[in-house]
């Protein structure tokens, strides 16, 4: 069997590891044997691996950001646990984990505690929707991208009752401003995406990265990756349109009154989210796994290539966001609403227009052509 | 109406290029020059003292501003030479938060301790009052700044401790006040002295003297004492004005004066 894809994987050590039991215990070997059985466990490695390998990278997502923002400051960020602090975060997510999780008098229990777990667990859902290279998962959602969207924006819901039931005004103010922010930002986002969507004549993440083999959409969709890249800064909560953050006038707005493992889950989500976000940059405008033909093919066919070809790509978008971050200064909420409303708004609908204009002519001098439109 | 007020009032458009590019250019200079090595130094493991950056900031700023080089009045942890030190208590007496207390030091004879004193850094608040106390310049403040310690006892710094940083050999402050030459001496009301000999034993300098007198108006008739009486002589010059005298007579009878 060849070990192409995660599930293959995930299957390989499932099954080797009802062997390896049902060797031991040879009573259980007549059930072990059960093909449903084996489904189900591989099913769990699968999740198993995937949310190993997405709270890794969410983690050192959260080392990179703190080392580049160091030297954005001329600082150097973390700097003494681990080679240049590379478990720096670990230490942090212990002490975080060792501490007590205590909730406000006159919060609301279930909403204050299943605020975060929400938010936590619909954001991991984004790694079990985007492909990350193409021998990752078995099944492709022809829906894929609007699926990602969809649980992208589940976020200010959750925000919002983990505010509210936290019972202060700081926090109250933070999930209202988090949910007042979405029409400032969705609206845009699923504009540009349809430019997109135009140009490849799909929904499904793997069939449009595929149609970027020659090359990549940020050349003829320039304004709608802009405009994709902004919105999901904001859609992130991400300076410089943090505002339900806002330290200075809200404390730590919505998550005002979390402390130890919550906090985590929020800090680690949000983390989870910007990582989520940079994949969705590259895989609809940066070419997700691919490479530009120059580079040899031999490259292209190495084992987990595509993974680390997405992962570098997807590092330097974050780092773009991570840039602006240390750059920009917040925005006010009226600000916000002018600019997704007034700004990116027509950008988005004049890429829209260029991109039927490319569909209908096939060729442009300087951009290429329009490949088949078979998927 | 109010939008075309506000814009009136702008002293600038809000464009693009002022709010947006231009805060992203300055972001990435700094970034691209701090990419190499940031200012931030790593603290414990390099400092400003090392060469290379006593140089550098020399060199921005065309002399050395205290970087490195220590200025004359730097007051850090004091170094202590105990074999000059005369325990005349003159430093814990001056310290306004009594963060010295002075403690026997071998050396000193039996009945005369030999007592040094020893500094909580915990309490201390580095005003050098103590070194410009003392008069014999044993206690003196050098640039030693680095204190920190997991335990509050390790904080107090014993006499061996102090004397260990003297060895050192650090640069010590070299500022001291003078002590002004025609202080207050150690006067003495005759007719109350027993003639017990304390202030003479506990002179830090032994510049008090024991001189026999005679008992002073023996009543008529009366024979004269065999006893001799006894009363201190202080030998101004050596004096060091501790005042170690005045806190041991038991009759009270030193006191602070004028020579007249
Ligand atoms: S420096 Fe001042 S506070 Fe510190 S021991 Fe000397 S007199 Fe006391
Ligand atoms: S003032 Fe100087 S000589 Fe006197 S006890 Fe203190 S350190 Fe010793
Ligand atoms: S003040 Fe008294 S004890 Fe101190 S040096 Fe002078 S005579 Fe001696």
């Amino acid at each position: 069997m060849a070990l192409t894809t995660l599930w293959d994987v995930a299957y390989f050590l499932a099954s080797g590891l009802l062997y390896v039991v049902s060797r031991i215990i040879p009573p259980l070997s007549g059930v072990l044997s059960n093909g449903d059985l084996v489904w189900g466990l591989s099913a769990l490695v699968f999740g198993a691996i995937l949310l190993a390998a997405s709270m890794i990278n969410t983690i050192m997502l959260i080392w990179f950001e703190r080392k580049m923002l160091g030297r954005f400051m001329d600082r150097r960020g973390a700097m003494h646990v681990g080679y240049a602090g590379l478990l720096q975060n670990f230490a942090d997510g212990l002490k975080l984990f060792r501490k007590n999780t205590f909730k406000p008098r006159d919060a609301d229990g279930l909403g204050f505690y299943a605020g975060p777990t929400a938010y936590m667990v619909t954001s991991l859902l984004m790694f079990g929707v985007l492909p990350v290279s193409t021998g990752w998962s078995d099944g492709s959602l022809p829906l894929s991208m609007l699926l990602a969207l969809v649980i992208f924006s589940f976020a200010p819901l959750f925000i919002f009752i983990s505010a509210w039931s936290s019972n202060n005004k700081y926090s109250l103010i933070g999930g209202m401003r988090s949910a007042a922010q979405m029409i400032a930002y969705e609206v845009p986002i699923l504009l540009a995406v349809v430019a997109v969507v135009v140009i490849s004549g799909s929904f499904d993440l793997n069939t449009i990265v595929s149609e970027q083999r020659n090359y990549w959409y940020w050349g003829p969709l320039f304004l709608a990756m802009i405009v994709f890249a902004t919105g999901m800064l904001a859609e992130m909560e991400r300076i410089p349109f943090d505002l339900p953050e806002a330290e200075a006038e809200l404390v730590e707005g919505w998550n005002t009154e979390y402390g130890g493992m919550l906090f985590a889950y929020f800090m680690l989500a949000d983390y989870v989210r910007a990582l989520a976000g940079s994949i969705l940059v590259v895989l609809l405008f940066l070419g997700g796994w691919t490479l530009p033909a120059y580079f040899p093919a031999a490259l292209t066919s190495l084992p987990l290539a595509g993974i680390v070809v997405l992962m570098v790509k997807t590092y330097l978008v974050f780092g773009v966001f991570v840039w602006i971050r240390a750059a920009l200064p917040r925005v006010r909420t009226d600000q916000l609403l002018r600019i997704g409303w007034m700004r990116m708004i027509p950008l988005s609908l004049a890429s829209i227009v260029f991109a039927v204009f490319f569909v209908l002519v096939k060729c442009i001098p300087v951009l290429g052509c329009v490949p088949s439109m078979g998927g | 109406m109010v939008a075309e007020v506000e814009q009136k009032g702008r002293s600038k458009p809000e464009n693009a290029d002022g709010l947006i590019l231009k805060p992203l250019y300055t972001a990435a200079r700094q970034f691209a020059k701090s990419l190499i090595r940031p200012s931030t130094i790593i603290y414990p493991f390099e400092r400003l003292e090392d060469p290379k950056f006593r140089e550098e900031v020399a060199i921005e700023s065309g002399r050395p501003i205290g970087v490195g080089q220590v200025w004359d009045n730097y007051r850090g942890v004091h170094a202590l030479n105990v074999n000059t030190c005369i325990s005349c208590n003159l430093c814990a007496f001056s310290c306004p938060d009594l963060c010295i207390d002075m403690v026997t030091v071998p050396g000193g004879d039996p009945k005369h301790p030999k007592k040094c004193p020893q500094i909580d850094y915990g309490k201390c608040s580095y005003c050098g009052f103590c070194s410009d106390a003392c008069p014999e310049g044993c206690l003196s403040m050098t640039t030693r700044y680095e204190l920190s310690t997991p335990k509050r006892a390790e904080m107090v710094y014993s006499p061996q401790k102090m004397f260990e940083i003297y060895q050192r050999k650090l640069p010590m402050n070299p500022i001291r006040l003078e002590r002004p030459a025609n202080e207050d001496s150690i006067l003495l009301d005759v007719p109350l002295c027993i003639g017990c000999n304390a202030c003479a034993r506990d002179c830090p300098t032994e510049c008090i003297t024991m001189i026999d007198i005679p008992k002073a108006n023996p009543k008529p008739g009366e024979k004269p004492a065999k006893r001799i009486w006894k009363e201190p002589v202080i030998n101004d010059s050596d004096c060091v004005r501790c005042g170690t005298c005045i806190s041991v007579c038991p009759k009270e009878c030193l006191f602070w004066g004028t020579h007249t």
